[in-house]
């Protein structure tokens, strides 16, 4: 496979990331006993990996690579990461401890597993990489304040074809810059998939309509939607969700918001948002479980269900601007009081904040309309202590009351 | 109104945007500021949400990407430039002078030995 064959040999020869790449190779140059650990945050196939296998080659450090999906509970993760993070040779020669896809463990916030990890880095006697491929993700947030965090992102298309063209020259092949540049607009920042698209060569080949795999290079995130909610046939549907750079969170936050304001008949209406449900059940499992394989079947999901649904019935993405900007504030304010409030609670019901989030609050809400109960409530949390927060929490207590 | 274009690792200025947008750009999104300088996009920045809160509040921009070899603006005259979302790709790119045609991955690789060793 030429995947494998043209795979960078260096960090110079990788393409993307650039600043991300400098900043991780002085990172671990300087790197000494009590320094920050590195995580590497973006989407899968944006070289993260490849990265932390070159810079360890380069240095000549042995390379620790640890699944976090794999480690359920603190404990394992202790006795796993102990030894590592503990040894260093005989001649003082350290190791490269990797621990991919850390969003495994942010997604079980009460196993403490990140709490353990930002307290071991700072006894560490080798470097530590983490990788994540969701920096949205709030325990990634709160990991990513204590570490040096770099962003990956995919590559621009020019130096994906600039790319593509190097692996043509080396293989001896002769590529038409039409040909080309289709296999770059078609992988969509995926190096992988453009060299695969480049070997397979389905344009030359007479598999691929060469203006079908144009037409993905013309499409917005709107565009994209909208030839998805409106596509032809189901090919067509899929080619569209492909077209979108956006993360698989974001898309089925789109297709929700899209299905919701789509005014379809409450039957198509439930079977729409039952295909929505289970795409987000698939996400949070793949979250829980590190499983990212999963990721693959989110686009199936809407082409081979929700498409039938929705075709040629009207729905039109939702666009980013529909909210006014105080109106936004306002629901960020809210989710953070939320957040903090569910926390609290948590540590005061021995629950988990996820569960007081989602099975007791509203519950709490509704009886916070009396005053005894709230003031009784606002002592439990221990927010009565300080007057401001104290204020803050009635107020949005009454708020949430008043709903 | 026209796009303002902002060229990711310049300093750009903006109007007085109010005490939540400036908030939720520089401590939320990574927007880079300096009192003297200005505002500033890097690699750190959360480029789709800056560009949102900037157009929610009033200011369109156009994200532009700079040439990793000779620094130069990379966006004007590129073939795919309709359909590359700026703020998702990662922030350096290469310009006409430097386009794939003209077999530049030694020199692009070449450049970030030079850029890794001054640094």
């Amino acid at each position: 496979m030429w995947v494998e064959r043209h795979r960078p040999k260096s960090l110079e020869r990788m393409i993307g990331n650039e600043e991300a790449r400098m900043a991780l190779s002085v990172w671990l140059a300087k790197w000494k006993a009590g320094s920050k650990a590195a995580l590497l945050m973006g989407p899968p196939g944006t070289g993260k990996t490849t990265m932390v296998n070159l810079l360890s080659k380069e240095r000549g450090m042995n390379l620790i690579e640890l699944n976090a999906s794999d480690v359920r509970t603190k404990e394992r993760l202790r006795s796993k990461m102990g030894e590592a993070m503990g040894t260093v040779s005989l001649f003082g020669e350290r190791s490269l401890i990797f621990l991919d896809e850390v969003d495994g463990l942010a997604g079980r916030a009460d196993y403490g597993a990140v709490e353990f990890i930002k307290e071991s880095v700072k006894e560490s006697l080798n470097p530590i990489v983490m990788a994540a491929n969701d920096p949205d993700a709030d325990e990634i947030k709160k990991l990513a304040s204590s570490c040096l965090a770099l962003r990956f992102r995919p590559p621009p298309p020019r130096e994906v074809e600039m790319y593509l063209r190097e692996i043509a020259s080396q293989e001896g092949v002769e590529v038409p810059d039409e040909e080309l540049q289709a296999y770059v607009a078609e992988a969509g920042g995926d190096v992988r998939q453009a060299v695969s698209l480049l070997q397979t060569r389905p344009v030359a080949a007479g598999v691929a309509d060469r203006a079908s795999v144009y037409k993905d290079r013309e499409l917005t995130e709107t565009e994209a939607f909208n030839g998805f909610f409106q596509a032809e046939t189901k090919e067509e549907a899929a080619r569209a969700l492909r077209a979108l750079s956006l993360s698989p969170f974001e898309k089925v936050r789109e297709v929700h918001r899209a299905v919701m304001r789509s005014g379809l008949p409450p039957q198509e209406l439930a079977q729409a948002l039952e295909v929505v449900s289970r795409a987000d059940l698939l996400m949070g499992k793949m979250m829980k479980a590190g499983e990212w394989r999963l990721l693959r079947y989110v686009d199936r999901l809407f082409v081979e269900e929700l498409y039938p649904v929705v075709r040629g019935r009207g729905v039109k993405h939702a666009g980013q601007d529909d909210l006014p900007f105080p109106v936004l504030v306002r629901v960020w304010n809210d989710s953070k009081k939320i957040k903090d409030m569910s926390l609290r609670y948590a540590a005061r019901a021995h629950t988990s904040g996820r569960s007081a989030r989602t099975q007791d609050l509203p519950y709490v809400f509704a009886m916070s309309s009396r005053k005894p109960f709230r003031e009784e409530l606002e002592r439990s949390m221990g927010v009565d202590a300080d007057k401001d927060l104290l204020e803050s929490y009635d107020k949005f207590l009454q708020k949430e009351a008043a709903r | 109104m026209a796009a303002k274009r902002i060229l990711v690792g310049s300093w750009f200025d903006l109007p007085r945007l109010g005490t939540e947008t400036f908030a939720a750009l520089v401590r939320r999104e990574g927007v880079v500021y300096d009192k003297s300088m200005g505002f500033k996009f890097d690699a750190a920045t959360d480029l789709p949400a800056a560009v949102r809160t900037l157009r929610s509040a009033g200011v369109e921009v156009e994200v532009t990407l700079r040439c990793w070899i000779c620094g130069k603006e990379a966006c004007e005259g590129c073939p795919y430039l309709a359909g590359c979302d700026r703020t998702r790709v990662s922030t350096y790119c290469l310009c006409g002078d430097h386009a794939p045609d003209k077999e530049v991955y030694d020199q692009y690789a070449e450049t970030f030995g030079k850029n890794l060793e001054a640094s």
